[in-house]
């Protein structure tokens, strides 16, 4: 059985996130996105590879899209009405709520700015969301039969999740965007410890460290506030939804502390609908968030106006929150390149900005303070490492959490990405790979057979039945050495049954006594035997005229040996049983038949009377133990 | 209606068929009406009673003993008789198994029968083998009720922990946490699999099992390196430390928790690795280390770089139960390394900008901490921060930042000013808080003596009045500044104060406000003394004329510091040296101090050294009864012996010395190693044998004294005992009897309180009665009861009279000696000195000879002169047994037979009781004479 991994977006790079995975014969696409950097037939994952026919309602199982960013759902309305996909679509509540707001305002962007030709209509943007169906987190849904699907907190922005996919025995995990630091507005990320045999992760910061939060939030406050207080303009352009409001979070509580009174603005009507639906969605945030929500809305912002277009170039200090967060264009653009010419302003940058974009023109200059990139760019930079991703050690922390076997690190730049496997491959052991897009990658999974089980071995396992033993590290193989294993503990009672497999039935398993029975055959022993002679010197009476040594002698002759073994072996149970020794499963008996088939040695036609024969018998795992008792008889003739 | 029910109940109860459920509804119902009578009561009990002892009644002893269980819920007064009901269920051949639990939970273990169920340890067994898993489970819930062996306990438990149902593993991990606080565990491949074990289920898929393994790993960890020699211990606590840290990346808030606050208790870890817990990057230092443990689920070895950032995670976390416990666990090791509280300060100041009180208020607490070990390094970054708090609307955080800043160190001028600045805008805020903050003032006016000096020059512009006459001292910050000001001459540095003299007399004016401020280091009367003798002198002679006595003052100062040093541990206000200071300042003044008024403050300071021995911060409180006990002999000038009350306080001091070494012993090695019982047991000893001389070698004793030093006795033979190994087991339960005895006969005399310790050992010693190794099956109450007692103050009643002797032979030394014949008697005589004994006194003349046994010579005191204050005589002693040697030496000395004790000797001729020695041996040197 294998997972077969198809990418078609996100592979060795950042944007269109799209991958479909084929499990057991059922195919999942996670994620739908669209690349923001390219305007040609680039944006959209190549869908053509999913199947050759275009029929993408029966080629897949289900979408799962794991947030509402446009690299990782822009594709979708495009999927679903242009290219014709009619299955079912999963999302959580937040993103299905705000996905929407987003698709439109980037539909309005590329027609009604750019002129552009249109890919997807208002109208399929709404018949598309009515293909949605929403989830709530850790809510297990079950697609059809076999597949099950659950979110999990993913951190990131509001309503994002990593998702869970079963089918059968294989299980894996595609993460989508998350984070495993809280930050102002949203938690960390929160997943239990599950069986997988895949773990789908993006790598963003795959070699990023970052610093403590706390470092970055005070730096931030502190360019601001200086900036604002030499009566300088700020411009913060952001993504509408995540980080607008984290920010804004963080600028109106040290506004509040600090008392000042600089206007704070947002841009678009957007941020403020967003800010509303932040409102509705708060148990989607963070805990902090949560505890204050009895008090307060942590999202009713004291000190935030809404901006308008003539207060650009008004006088006197300000903060302003626009869109988009890469200065791609639109309004942050606009306002940029009014604000540019004065050094006494302030831009942020965020931690990331795709290649193409201003933002990302204004990061590669060399920085810090002041850089020349036109004519006219004199503004001061800050760049923010706020970011709603993980670091590396956050994915380093979350795949040796999850433990899985095998590990496909997606969105991220390939040079990164390689260190990061060989870090994820030599630390904690799992294979990892990053297939470029298009490359289809497959992976062997567990797979478990199903076997009946009788009552007996059911009931075998019901009560407790363990061992303890002490092992040498010796024993195990070097790469699974532990300095100390010494005392280790078992619990048998599981694996002591035994499996059958017949012909034409399906296996089962069987309790150790039940499987003699179930073959119908009896049980054989292997039992070993021996026979030798030993010389009695004869003591007391010479003349005796008995050929053989009389019953009663026997029996004296016995009762010797027995205390002799007793003081020899004392850490055996020595039984005497008049006519015979049992020891363990030895037997020591005298042996009068001539032709014993167990006699060694030349056997002498006159007996001698004072020869003894004496045969043993045991079993084989004994046989240690019975030559030291032969050994220990043969000894006698020197004793006495 | 009841007697219809009952009636007709008690038919269905005494068919054979089952129990059904109307009926048992009905059943339910008479139990549960509070108005059914007792008799009904009573003929129902019997009635269920008798079919649960059915043996034909099979299938429902669950529906009945469900009933009696909610009998006994209901109506405890009937609970005995269901207990003795359910004990004969439980004995009787026939009873199903899966019933048992239910039954067994039917008794109350505390009255045990005469076949205890409990202590049944086949029965125990064959409840855990049973195949059914809510068995196991309530089994395993149970655990703590069963008498059952640990050998057997701790196998099963461990066994249970590869169960294939995790909440039996859960159970089976907390039982081996409970298990862990009280056993002694030689073997330590034992402990060794313990701990592994409870390490591979770090990794459980189960939440809740990781939890408990979180517990288990760090108990058994230190069950671990206590087994563990010293090479190796660091190693090991390690190794802990990074596996704990693993899982303060765990997905589930409460797992941070516990993980956090198991890295708090870690006693050593190395600062590579503390500093690595602050750093994402891994440092070089840790690069390469590993460690025994499990890193996931398939590699065993666990790299040190696990710990990175561990502590910046705890203090970023999103709940704020992670990050309280996180800042918690940091206060616990900052200790260890002052690099590492370096680098902590630095989180630990953006935390006090956290939304969540607690989280805030531990991070001050932290700081405090950290101040209190000198590992506090404030830079100029974290004063907005730290300063900040001060204006905190929260009262609670005001004060915790007070608290933080009063021992804190400010490196320069400029941080000192703006802490002042801080400070006194908070009085302005917040009136309600000036007590507190002039005390600070105070305190750290006395640490930063030089910047006080300069800011007052600074200031004093505004301290003088102004031009019309009036001083404005009702301004706050001029109060303050006055309260900065008189803080310089104390002022620790040993600086020469050059503030102007007549800003102590402005003081003067504050006097009423400043006092209530500086309560807990001077009283009202000491503070206007010192306010007037600091203003007395005019213009710029303050600094020569002041110096002399200043450096007298800092003499009495340093044991002020030493104080600061203790108050380390979060300590009652009261801690400060609110009554010392105050004969130290009076002896400044030159008012005359009684050597007993300093014995009372002493003993009453004692009381609060109690925290920090439990605490085990044995280095602070040997210093500070150090200091105390040279503060002390200065009073006794030149006597050999302190006399009365200076040396009864001086032995006390000495008692509390040794019981609390013992103390620290005994509670940081519960898994007791041979040496270290050995200390342990020779700590215990001396301390015994000085408490018994407390008690008889002083007359006057009150009830209350006596009763005290009991105490004390009997806190010394309860840690003897609950170490478990002593080697006169039986004598020393006998001791504690006896004493016990003691306790309650003084007791009776007249209504005292005794204390809970005293009171928990009475009961433990009255449930046992008579038998001989009851107190063997008590060990785990002793060792509780310890947790009772704390010491109190104990209060001197009257003059004391101290029982001496001395005892010489004239003009015998070494070169000098006595002659004698071999073989035959010899006579000694003595010089006798005897002080405060009466005639009724049974003395003795003790005489040895090497390791031999003692000779014992009668001492009838009527025959000799003298009052009972003070007796000399000399008196001629035989010595009978001469050996035959040309010459030797005896050891003489006197000794007091002690009527209290019950214990007899077995000397013939000789004393009937233990004796106590009145003075320390004297070497007698005998020779043959040389002819």
């Amino acid at each position: 059985m294998v997972i077969e991994c198809l990418v078609l977006g996100a592979g060795q790079e950042v944007g269109k996130s799209c991958v479909v995975v084929t499990i057991n014969g059922k195919r999942i696409m996670f994620d739908c996105g669209m690349h923001m950097g390219y305007l040609d037939h680039r944006r959209y994952p190549d869908f053509s590879l999913i199947s050759k026919s275009h029929d993408f309602t029966r080629s897949l199982s289900c979408i799962i899209i794991t947030h509402f960013h446009l690299d990782h759902i822009g594709a979708l309305p495009y999927f679903t009405q242009v290219c014709g996909y009619n299955g079912p679509i999963y999302m959580t509540y937040p993103t299905k709520a705000l996905a929407p707001l987003m698709l439109e305002d980037y539909r309005k962007v590329m027609v009604d700015r750019r002129g552009e030709e249109e890919q997807f209509s208002s109208e399929h943007i709404v018949e598309c969301m009515k293909k949605v169906t929403a989830v709530d987190l850790k809510q297990t849904i079950q697609v059809d039969e076999d597949l099950q699907i659950r979110a999990y907190y993913a951190g990131h922005v509001l309503g994002a999740a990593m998702f869970y996919a079963k089918v059968g025995d294989a299980a894996i995990v595609y993460t989508g965007d998350y984070n495993m630091t809280p930050d102002r507005h949203l938690g960390a990320a929160q997943i239990d410890r599950l069986q997988l045999d895949l773990v789908i992760t993006e790598s963003t910061y795959a070699t990023t460290y970052r610093d403590s939060k706390y470092v970055r939030e005070r730096e931030f406050l502190k360019a601001v506030h200086k900036c604002v207080a030499s009566g300088g303009k700020v411009l913060i352009p952001t993504f509408a939804l995540g980080r607008a409001q984290e920010l804004c979070m963080l600028l109106d509580d040290y506004w509040e502390r600090m008392n000042l009174k600089v206007p704070i603005y947002f841009s678009a009507g957007l941020t403020i609908q967003a800010n509303m639906y932040y409102k509705v969605l708060i148990n989607w945030t963070s805990q902090k968030v949560k505890d204050t929500y009895a008090t307060r809305n942590a999202f009713d912002f004291k000190n935030v106006l809404s901006f308008d277009r003539s207060l650009i170039n008004a006088p006197g200090a300000c903060v302003l929150f626009a869109t988009p967060g890469m200065i791609s264009g639109g309004f942050s653009l606009e306002v940029f390149k009014q604000w540019a010419p004065c050094e006494k302003n302030l831009v942020t940058l965020p931690g990331y900005c795709v290649a193409g974009t201003v933002g990302h023109k204004l990061m590669s200059a060399k920085i810090p303070t002041q850089i020349r990139l036109d004519e006219d760019v004199q503004i001061n930079i800050h760049q923010l490492s706020f970011s709603p991703h993980t670091d590396a050690k956050g994915i380093m922390d979350l795949v040796k959490f999850l433990s899985p076997k095998h590990v496909i690190l997606v969105h991220g730049e390939k040079p990164k990405m390689v260190t990061l496997k060989e870090k994820i491959q030599s630390e904690l052991g799992i294979q990892c790979y990053l297939p470029a897009n298009s490359e289809s990658l497959c992976i062997p999974t567990t797979h478990h057979i199903k076997a009946g089980a009788s009552d007996a071995f059911v009931r075998s396992c019901l009560s407790p039945n363990f061992k303890f033993l002490k092992t040498n590290s010796a024993e195990l193989d070097d790469s699974h050495k532990r300095t100390m294993p010494l005392l280790q503990v078992y619990d048998d009672r599981v694996s002591e049954g035994i499996l059958t497999l017949q012909k034409n039935q399906s296996p089962k398993v069987v309790n150790q006594n039940e499987f003699m029975e179930a073959l119908g055959v009896e049980k054989h022993e292997v039992k070993l035997a021996h026979c030798f002679r030993v010389y009695i010197p004869d003591s007391e009476s010479g003349d005796a005229s008995d050929c053989l040594p009389s019953t009663s002698r026997k029996g004296s002759l016995l009762h010797l040996i027995s205390e002799k073994l007793c003081r020899e072996l004392p850490d055996f149970d020595v039984q005497d049983c008049q006519e015979h020794i049992q020891i363990q499963s030895v037997v020591v008996s005298f042996c009068s038949n001539e032709k014993c088939p167990h006699r060694t040695g030349v056997s002498l036609q006159s007996v001698d009377k004072k020869e003894v024969h004496f045969c043993c018998s045991w079993s084989v795992a004994d046989d240690a133990l019975a030559w030291r008792i032969v050994a220990s008889i043969k000894n006698l003739e020197l004793d006495t | 209606m009841e007697h219809r029910l009952l009636s007709v109940t008690h038919s269905t109860l005494r068919e054979d068929n089952n129990l059904s459920p109307k009926s048992a509804a009905a059943v339910l119902s008479l139990i549960t009406n509070p108005f059914t009578s007792d008799s009904t009561l009573s003929s129902l009990l019997e009635a269920l009673v008798l079919r649960l002892h059915n043996p034909n009644s099979n299938s429902d002893h669950q529906k009945v003993l469900s009933l009696l269980s909610a009998l006994s819920h209901h109506h405890p007064r009937l609970g005995h008789r269901i207990a003795a009901a359910a004990h004969a269920f439980i004995l009787l051949p026939s009873t199903p198994t899966p019933s048992l639990p239910h039954a067994l939970s039917l008794l109350d273990p505390a009255h045990p029968f005469q076949t205890d169920p409990f202590s049944d340890e086949s029965l125990f067994l064959s409840l855990c083998f049973w195949q059914c898993v809510k068995t196991r489970r309530w089994i395993l819930r149970n655990l703590s009720k069963f008498r059952v062996r640990p050998s057997v306990l701790i196998t099963v438990l461990l066994g249970f922990t590869k169960d294939p149902y995790p909440y039996i593993r859960e159970a089976a991990l907390d039982g081996l946490v409970m298990l862990s606080n009280g056993i002694v565990v030689e073997d330590p491949s034992l402990v060794e699999g313990c701990y592994f074990r409870a390490v591979e289920l770090l990794f459980d898929a189960e939440k809740s099992v990781r939890l408990s393994a979180v517990r288990a790993v760090s108990e058994w960890g230190h069950l671990l390196l206590a087994l563990k020699g010293d090479k190796t211990q660091r190693e090991w606590s390690d190794a802990l430390f990074v596996q704990l840290c693993l899982m303060i990346r765990d997905t589930d808030a409460e797992i941070r928790v516990a993980a956090f606050n198991a890295l708090g208790k870690i006693r050593t870890v190395s600062e590579d690795i503390l500093l690595q817990t602050l750093s994402k990057k891994t440092l070089a230092a840790t690069k390469e280390k590993k460690y025994p443990g499990q890193y996931t689920a398939k590699l065993f070895n666990i790299p040190a770089t696990a710990a990175a950032f561990t502590f910046v995670h705890g203090l970023e976390d999103e709940f704020y139960q992670v990050r309280r416990s996180a800042c918690h666990a940091l206060q616990m090791l900052t200790v260890l390394s002052a690099e590492f509280s370096g680098g902590a300060v630095h989180v630990l100041m953006d935390i006090l900008n956290d939304d969540s009180m607690v989280v805030r208020f531990q991070a001050l607490e932290t700081l405090h901490h950290m101040a209190m070990h000198d590992h506090l390094k404030v830079e100029e970054s974290h004063l907005h921060m730290f300063f900040g708090t001060l204006l905190d609307n929260n009262g609670l955080i005001r004060s915790a930042a007070r608290k933080a800043l009063q021992f804190t160190k400010l490196q320069k001028l400029a941080m000192f000013r703006s802490c002042v600045n801080g400070l006194i805008k908070n009085l302005e805020l917040y009136p309600q808080d000036e007590a507190e903050i002039f005390n600070v003032l105070y305190k750290i006016g006395r640490t930063h003596g030089k910047f006080v000096t300069s800011i007052i020059h600074e200031v004093s512009q505004e301290l003088e009045p102004s031009f019309d006459g009036k001083l404005s001292f009702d301004k706050k910050r001029t109060a303050a500044l006055l309260v900065l000001a008189i803080s310089a001459p104390v002022s620790l540095e040993r600086s020469i104060c050059s503030i102007p003299p007549r800003i102590y007399s402005y003081a003067v004016t504050l006097l009423g406000r400043l006092s209530s401020g500086l309560v807990h280091v001077m009283d009202q009367n000491t503070l206007l003394a010192y306010l007037s003798h600091c203003s007395k002198f005019t213009v710029a002679s303050t600094s020569e004329n002041f110096e002399g006595e200043l450096l007298n003052f800092d003499l009495k100062n340093s044991f002020t510091h030493l104080w600061k040093k203790s108050d380390a541990f979060s300590f009652p206000e009261s801690m400060e040296l609110k009554k010392v200071t105050t004969p130290v300042h009076g002896y400044l003044l030159n008012s005359h101090i009684k050597a007993t008024s300093c014995v009372e403050i002493v003993l009453w300071k004692v009381v609060e050294l109690w925290p920090l021995i439990k605490l085990r911060c044995m280095n602070d409180v040997v210093q500070t009864l150090r200091s105390w006990k040279e503060e002390l002999r200065n009073f006794s000038c030149n006597s050999r012996h302190p006399a009365g009350v200076l040396g009864f306080a001086l032995r006390y001091l000495h008692v509390i010395k040794l019981l609390g070494k013992a103390w620290a012993c005994y509670f940081s090695q519960r898994n007791l190693q041979f040496t270290e019982m050995g200390v342990l047991e020779a700590l215990l000893h001396k301390m015994e044998s000085r408490l018994k001389e407390m008690l008889c070698r002083h007359a006057g004793l009150s009830r209350g004294e006596k009763l005290h030093i009991l105490e004390l006795m009997l806190v010394a033979y309860t840690l003897r005992l609950s170490c478990g190994v002593t080697s006169y087991f039986e004598d020393y339960i006998n001791k504690l009897k006896n004493v016990l005895c003691l306790v309650e006969y003084l007791q009776k005399e007249g209504l005292v309180e005794l204390s809970h310790f005293v009171n928990e050992l009475q009961n433990i010693s009255c449930e046992i009665g008579h038998s001989e190794d009851g107190f063997i099956y008590k060990l785990d109450r002793l060792q509780k009861s310890l947790n009772l007692f704390s010491l109190k103050h104990i209060v001197l009643s009257g003059e004391l009279k101290y029982l001496d002797a001395e005892v010489d032979v004239c003009d015998n030394e070494f070169q000098n000696p006595l002659p004698f014949i071999p073989g035959l008697p010899v006579g000694i005589p003595f010089d006798i000195t005897l002080y405060n004994i009466s005639s009724e006194t049974r003395l003795w003349i003790t005489t040895t000879l090497g390791e031999k046994s003692a000779q014992f010579v009668f001492l009838d005191l009527s025959e000799f002169g003298g009052s009972n204050e003070m007796r000399r005589f000399t008196f001629l002693s035989p010595f009978f047994r001469t050996p035959l040697a040309k010459r030797f030496s005896l050891k003489v000395s006197i000794a007091m037979e002690c009527l209290s004790e019950d214990q007899h000797f077995k000397h013939c001729n000789g004393p009937k009781h233990e004796l106590i020695h009145l003075c320390k041996g004297k070497e007698v040197h005998l020779s043959m004479p040389v002819k």
